[in-house]
């Protein structure tokens, strides 16, 4: 880890995440993948279907197992040279990050204010303490007086909006989200995406996965465009999404311009 | 004999009915989900054993089954055939429900979606958290029409116990039929079963409304 800090001296990046390979069945789906992501920073990530992006944010959350290459938080190994940490690091890990997921996963017998509390209070914290955290978290989310709730009777943005609150309970140094408005009818992603760029203006660190364009330019520090298991380009936002470089990512915004 | 006469001696055999019906439930409940998990076992030996025994006991008939249970070891071993019917009765009654209730189970767990674990996983439940508290419950109330189904064939096979002439109330009603050639036991014993599923249906009804208050 001193490689990544001895040049600059600075705080390691909150994720890190060099080479990393991925296959299916021999079918190569991330093929040297290499970011970082530093402390309060959005980056979003865009790219055709099929381009790898769930796949890169399923293996950073360890619900994918990488074939080859390093993954780092805050300097420290998760994965190193294709093999992970011990169970009981991995679990360490897994507390510094969330994960919101494109059909939320919300668990529908539970109610919403345990939905977004249960994991704290298992981990082994206060009960008292993270009912009014959830709740705080809620009221952020626009959903004060749902908690009683369950998740089928909420619209898909609020159930979204829950599943948001549920991450952010758990107090994550980074948060990533796969196509948090895809399942959600038109009407309903500006609420969505109203509460993530809340998030992005308090600091959050986020990774976005995201087909919302006007978004994506408005919020991030940084977009990455993937294709076929490779980031084509990345960099400044207006950049990329003004004047690209590569002509893959000129064919592909092309495709979102009217 | 009268009616009555007939019901009284019948309903002696009720008590011995129930205690099938309860204790058969009561282990082969639990017996099925760890056949489920066995069956679902990533050791491909296990789950193909596993495997093999249920079709084993679906396939064959229950009657077969409480025979082999309960005069097996006889012939086998020569072991005395156990004085207390009710011990090899409820065995095989427990081991062919546990098959049963065992599929079901499966089916139930492989529809939850695996979203709900990954969710699970990522906030960090164990895998013993993730199945007792998000898994298992959502199970419970989709298997709950094929659980009801089940027990209510349960009550209607407890009649079965005949074949090992253990004396429940329909083994009686049987005799009572052979020695007064008469057919009213069969109708009487028709009754019995019929009111005690009106119970179970009840009682079923009442469990899957508790688990209402979500989709
Ligand atoms: N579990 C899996 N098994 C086999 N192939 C998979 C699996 N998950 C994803 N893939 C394949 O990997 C490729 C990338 O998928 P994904 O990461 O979901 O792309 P994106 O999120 O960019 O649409 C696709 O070709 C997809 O079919
Ligand atoms: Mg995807």
């Amino acid at each position: 880890m001193a490689e990544i800090n001895s040049s600059t001296g600075a705080a390691p990046s909150i994720l890190s995440i060099r080479s990393l390979q991925k296959s299916f069945d021999s079918v190569s789906v991330l093929r040297d993948i290499s970011l970082s992501v530093e402390r309060g920073n959005v980056v979003s990530i865009i790219g055709p279907s099929g381009s790898g992006k769930s796949t890169l944010l399923r293996c950073a959350s360890f619900l994918e197992h990488a074939d080859g290459g390093d993954i780092l938080y805050d300097g420290e190994y998760a994965l190193h040279n294709g093999v992970y940490a011990q169970k009981a690091e991995l679990a360490r890990f897994r507390t510094r990050f969330g994960l919101v997921f494109q059909n939320f996963q919300l668990f529908p017998h539970y109610s919403v204010l345990r939905n977004v509390s249960e994991a704290p209070i298992l981990h082994g914290e206060n009960k008292d303490e993270v009912h009014a955290r959830a709740l705080e978290l809620l009221k952020k989310m626009g959903l004060e007086g749902r908690e009683k709730a369950y998740p089928y009777q909420l619209s898909g943005g609020q159930q979204q909006r829950v599943a948001i609150a549920r991450a952010l309970c758990m107090r994550p140094e980074i948060l990533f989200f796969d196509e948090p408005t895809s399942a959600l009818d038109p009407e309903l992603t500006g609420e969505v995406l109203k509460v993530i760029r809340q998030l992005a203006e308090e600091r959050m660190t986020m990774v976005v996965v995201t087909h919302e364009m006007p978004f994506a330019k408005a919020v991030s520090n940084r977009v990455i465009f993937m294709a076929d298991g490779v980031i084509v380009e990345q960099g400044d936002p207006k950049e990329v999404f003004d004047n690209p470089r590569e002509e893959r990512t000129k064919q592909f915004l092309r495709v979102f311009e009217r | 004999m009268s009616l009555m006469t007939m019901i009284v001696k019948m309903s002696e055999g009720l008590g011995k009915t129930c205690a099938i019906f309860f204790l058969t439930l009561l282990f082969s409940l639990p017996l099925g989900m760890i056949v489920a998990l066995l069956r679902m076992s990533k050791v491909k030996l296990v789950s193909a054993v596993t495997r093999f025994f249920i079709t084993i006991l679906r396939g064959t008939p229950l009657m077969l089954q409480l025979l082999a249970v309960t005069y097996g070891p006889y012939y086998l071993f020569g072991a005395t055939v156990a004085r207390n019917k009710l011990i090899p009765v409820v065995i095989a009654f427990s081991i062919n429900y546990a098959a049963y209730f065992a599929e079901i189970y499966r089916g139930g767990i492989e529809s939850i979606p695996v979203g709900q674990y990954e969710a699970a996983e990522v906030l960090g439940y164990t895998r013993i958290q993730t199945f007792m508290r998000i898994i298992l419950p959502q199970v419970i109330k989709r298997i709950m029409p094929s659980v009801t189904n089940e027990v209510v064939t349960l009550v209607k096979d407890t009649s079965m116990a005949f074949t090992v002439s253990y004396q429940e109330m329909f083994t009686i009603g049987k005799q009572i039929a052979n020695s007064q050639t008469s057919f009213t036991p069969f109708v009487v014993a028709g009754a019995f079963y019929y009111i005690f599923n009106v119970i179970v249906d009840y009682v079923m009804g009442r469990i899957e409304k508790r688990l209402d208050y979500y989709r």
